[in-house]
């Protein structure tokens, strides 16, 4: 399909390092450079060093949104609900940070009280209420996040008050819930829309910035990876950082669909152990499976993401003994520096100290690292190196067991894609606990999620939630089985369940955008949900005598770009 | 701690998470779906609680009871809801099931059991049979199923709840064969005795660290005919603690009664908070504490006393008096503000959160639940879409919770305009009283129910029309120590 004259570049900005990895004329070349202040100039750094020269496509990985979320550098933003729920960022959803510590708190919303606005008016299930009243005063700020009850169903309101608030202020970016996440209960979608204003202008100034130094770098304007693992456009990319948060990992997710596919593997699991934390995804069909929300930093962000799974607990986790004598690994990491005990420089004792005691590391790392087998030794104490080798694996076990058992899925029929600095040292063994019988160890191990850039398609989410009662359902009625025959909600398939066809029409009906989709291609497309996410079920046995809610999720490039035609899907996907 | 059992011991554990992820999962009642009212864990041969997962403090310790309860019955699985055999209060339904080894439990909030009205919490219940249909330990069976349902105001919904129940149970069973098959019965029963003493060992070390010594502590209770004294004698002496409640008063002629059941599970929390509050949830870690209590008290209620308030409010108070009795505490909004609304075509409830009491170094937290219940709020959006309610407002009670070096967390405002007739309960705590403050820290303000801008009492059970208002604003937490005065 491609001509092999087409050089495909990939960057991934990761804290530590930069890869690239440029796919030239059916080669791959690879390159690592640290990463600098200015991210925008480690991306070109490490072009350069991979040899980048007549590029036609640029793809790019960044942690610039997640990293704004977590150290909190986003934007001035306000916030507009409704009058009476205007303080919905605080309320949450009412349940405490952890059970059994009172005064533990949630982390801090991102939109302060005094900035927290209410206008009068309100939609219901049924349509307009009250008309939409005076739009509140902001005041000083770079963004505004809109959020109004019921927008999923019927956006008008949100849409005026959006409108209004461009027309105030021209230089403020606001983003309205509709427009980002239409999706049902108000709570998540207003963390969502948040997050998405709180993003935007440090992620815009980042995106212009890289765009600018690609072009004066003579690369073309990159696409930036999404959290779903598609890749977007600079500018809708900046439009909805919130869309954007994963996507690093996302990338190493779809790296190692490659090589699993490449290898003749359909079902794989990825499995990216770094220093401090742990990916799990599952890829059945060599594609990521999505879920529909997922906490960042302790905030709910309702968006299409790889269903990742991440466990505090890395090559760099710290190890100690609890009172009740059980070995402890993680969340705390040794990082970089001083870093695990063995590299001498006053660390404490780490899973890569107990590797390097079980003679699984070698005594000088490729960077040039002498490792100090002796401080190792100290650092553990008379902890058996082989102990914390198997509490950390039963935490991984854990996690892949999320990914895959708790999913509906057999593990022994994927195999395990394992990269990262520490996945390969602990891949066999759990592969073993699994039943799983193949292990890929990618040559491109520590840059893989740069090799997932290159290959990474285009890619546009759209969700909408549409609630229905399901009694009116003739689904219902002829698959009016008992639950507990199924074990609850796993083992049935949508792709038999009719409902599902009315609601594709509805979807398609509603895009109404020029982005036009098609039917899944088979039950067994790699994109079809009924193997791929948690909780999917045939709504009539979810909830027969109630409401529930149906998502659709398409994807394809948009209408106008080149490449239209190729690669469109369309799904339907969790339904809970 | 042997390696091989802890990789077991979080195998149960994720058996544990999984039953409940079922459960809400397929549950039809937004209490358990929206709400996650309900608990689920696995039990050893022997009746020993081995894991549960994190749901609802007030199942904690009131789980082993129902287990001991049906182990001597005949059959595999068996429904409960008698607080006086295994329960809490009659809405709380609990599947116990075997498995290949021990047993499976689930608890689950079921919206209406029956009763005088519904929804199935009145406010002015005298005797249990007045709460709705008394489910003791039985055989699970298809007849069983037909005669709760039909003892319910919405049989749909009541057997759908239940089917997520059974469902979940059917994958406990599924996971425990897997994991006995794999790693060897005996392994897996070593593994659940390591996991009950490891909770042992860890808890007894902590309260090793508390200082020995006998303290007492007191509160009331808002009964329907007065204030109820709760007393709290703690003692700690080594690495174990007796807490007993002589001095309490008798029993209450109205519904706050508890079952000695839902009082241990409210010392076990204290316990859990001052102790170990990251432990994983294990039986062991309740057995260095002894709970008495004179029977026929409030904290020891006899049958056939009702008891709806008693799991959700006095249990509250109790934490309150346990954590005085062990040192300065400032109070939290100590009810759960229990509302219930309903007719013949709907039954609707919710508990609602305030805010929390500050703690020696940091303030408390703003709309939470605190304490005994950690169930989620219904989206405005769930509850408008799937019941005749419309939410008017839902914010922040500002400036409610108590000043201080460390402020009390704030309550919330609830506003819910029904659309049809219906009959409404509230059950709710601290209208009188607001949470104390600690060390010098002000006190939180008092809760406030509303009906049509009219202020009722606490406990209420009244007839609605169409349109009308009820507005619940829930208590502030108490501040620790005292403020700082503002710097001239």
């Amino acid at each position: 399909m491609q001509s092999t004259r087409v050089a495909i570049l990939g960057v991934d900005v990761g804290g530590t390092f930069t890869d690239a990895v440029l796919l030239d004329g059916g080669r791959v070349r690879t390159a690592k450079v640290p990463t600098a202040e200015r991210q925008e100039e480690s991306v070109v750094a490490a072009a350069r060093a991979v040899g980048a020269k007549t590029v036609e496509r640029f793809a790019h990985g960044t942690t610039t949104a997640t990293n704004a979320l977590l150290e909190r550098r986003g934007a001035r933003t306000a916030y507009v609900g409704n009058a009476g729920f205007e303080h919905l960022l605080h309320l949450r959803r009412q349940t405490r940070a952890q059970l059994y510590r009172l005064c533990a708190q949630h982390p801090e919303p991102l939109v302060p009280l005094e900035r927290c606005h209410g206008v009068r008016g309100r939609l219901g299930p049924g349509g307009e209420l009250e008309p939409l009243g005076e739009i509140p005063d902001v005041g000083d700020v770079d963004a505004v996040a809109v959020c109004l009850l019921f927008s999923f169903r019927d956006p008008s309101h949100e849409r005026t008050v959006a409108a209004e608030l461009r027309r105030r202020h021209p230089g403020v970016h606001v983003v309205a819930s509709h427009e980002v996440a239409p999706e049902f209960r108000e709570y998540e979608r207003a963390s969502t829309t948040a997050a998405d204003a709180y993003l935007a202008p440090v992620t815009a100034r980042y995106l212009g910035a890289l765009a600018e130094a690609a072009r004066a770098a003579g690369l073309p304007e990159p696409l930036v990876m999404l959290s779903s693992g598609g890749v977007a456009s600079v500018a809708e990319a900046a439009a909805h950082p919130a869309t954007i948060l994963v996507s690093g990992p996302a990338a190493g997710v779809v790296g190692a669909g490659i090589v699993a596919r490449r290898a003749g593997y359909a079902d794989a699991i990825a499995f990216d152990m770094g220093g401090t934390s742990t990916d799990v995804c599952l890829l059945p069909g060599g594609r990521a499976a999505r879920v529909a929300e997922r906490d960042l930093g302790g905030l709910p962000i309702r968006l299409p993401t790889v269903d990742l799974h991440t466990v505090g607990a890395g090559g760099g986790s710290l190890v100690r003994v609890d009172a009740g004598g059980a070995i402890r690994v993680g969340p705390e990491s040794a990082g970089a520096h001083p870093g695990p005990a063995c590299y001498g420089a006053g660390g404490g004792a780490t899973v890569t100290d107990a590797n390097l005691l079980l003679g699984r590391l070698p005594a000088e790392l490729p960077g040039g690292l002498v490792l100090d087998r002796d401080a190792a030794a100290a650092a553990l104490g008379g902890v058996d190196p082989a102990a914390v080798i198997d509490v950390v694996n039963a935490e991984m076990l854990r996690a892949l067991r999320v990914v895959s058992v708790e999913r509906g899925h057999d593990p022994r029929d994927f195999a395990l894609v394992a990269f990262g600095g520490a996945g390969p040292l602990h891949a066999c063994a759990l592969a073993e606990d699994l039943g799983i019988g193949h292990v890929l160890v990618p040559e491109a191990a520590g840059v893989l999620s740069a090799l997932g850039l290159v290959a990474s398609e285009r890619r546009r989410d759209r969700v909408e939630s549409h609630v229905r009662r399901s009694r009116r359902s003739p689904c219902c009625r002829a698959r009016a089985r008992p639950i507990s025959a199924t074990g609850g909600s796993r083992s049935s398939s949508p792709s038999r369940c009719s409902p599902i066809s009315p609601l594709r029409s509805t979807a398609r009906t509603r895009s109404g955008t020029g982005t036009r989709t098609t039917r899944a291609r088979s039950s067994s497309s790699p994109f079809a949900p009924p193997t791929s996410s948690p909780g999917l079920t045939c709504p009539c046995e979810a909830h027969p005598g109630t409401w529930y809610r149906g998502v659709s999720i398409w994807t394809g490039p948009p209408s106008g770009s080149p490449r239209a035609g190729a690669g469109r899907r369309t799904t339907t996907a969790r339904w809970c | 701690m042997n390696v091989e059992l802890q990789v077991i011991g979080s195998s149960l554990r994720a058996i544990a998470e999984e039953m409940g992820a079922v459960l809400v999962r397929s549950a039809f009642s937004a209490n358990i779906k929206e709400r996650r009212d309900c608990s689920t864990a696995l039990f050893d041969e022997g009746g020993r609680m081995v894991v549960q997962a994190e749901h609802i403090p007030v199942h904690l310790g009131a789980m082993p009871d129902a287990v001991a309860a049906v182990m001597t019955l005949p059959g595999e699985q068996w429904i409960l809801n008698d607080p006086y055999t295994g329960g809490t209060h009659l809405p709380d339904v609990t599947v116990v099931s075997r498995t290949a080894l021990g047993y499976a439990v689930s608890r689950a909030h079921h919206a209406d059991v029956g009763g005088m009205e519904p929804a199935s919490l009145p406010a002015f219940s005298r005797e249990l049979y007045q709460e709705g249909l008394v489910i003791p330990p039985t055989p699970l069976t298809d007849e069983v199923v037909s005669l709760f349902v039909a003892n319910a105001r919405n049989p749909d919904e009541r057997r759908g709840d239940l089917r997520a129940q059974i469902a979940a149970h059917r994958l406990a069973a599924a996971r425990v064969d897997e994991l006995c098959a794999r790693r060897g019965r005996d392994r897996v029963a070593a593994a659940m005795d390591e996991l009950y003493a490891y909770s042992e060992r860890m808890v007894r070390a902590a309260i090793e660290r508390l200082p020995d010594g006998t303290r007492s502590a007191e509160d009331v209770v808002e009964a329907v005919d007065g204030e109820l004294t709760i007393r709290a004698t703690v003692t700690v002496d080594g690495d174990e603690i007796h807490i007993d409640f002589a001095g309490t008063d008798p029993q209450d002629a109205h519904n706050l009664n508890c079952p000695l059941a839902v009082t241990k599970s409210a010392c076990y929390f204290v316990v859990r908070c001052l102790t170990e509050p990251d432990l994983p949830a294990s039986g062991g870690a309740f057995a260095p504490v002894r709970v008495t209590a004179p029977e026929g008290c409030l904290v020891n209620a006899r049958r056939p006393a009702a008891v709806v308030a008693g799991n959700t409010e006095t249990s509250s108070r109790i934490v309150d008096v346990v954590f005085a009795a062990f040192g300065e505490y400032a109070q939290g909004q100590g009810t759960m503000n229990n509302v219930a609304l309903g007719n013949d075509r709907f039954t609707y409830y919710e508990t609602i959160g305030g805010g929390q009491g500050a703690c020696a170094d940091a303030d408390g937290p703003s709309a939470v639940h605190v304490t005994m219940s950690n169930t989620l709020i219904t989206p405005v959006e769930a509850l408008e879409l799937a019941y005749p309610i419309r939410v008017e407002a839902w914010a922040l009670r500002e400036r409610s919770g108590g000043a201080g070096a460390h402020r009390g967390g704030d309550g919330v405002v609830r506003e819910l305009r029904v659309l049809e007739d219906c009959r409404l309960s509230v059950l709710a705590e601290r209208r009188a009283r607001g949470p104390r403050g600690a060390a010098g820290g002000d006190g939180g303000a008092p809760g406030r129910t509303l009906v049509n801008g009219e202020e009722r009492a606490a406990k209420l059970t009244a007839a609605l029309r169409a349109g009308d208002l009820l507005r619940i604003e829930t208590p502030g937490g108490g501040g620790f120590g005292a403020a700082t005065p503002p710097a001239r």
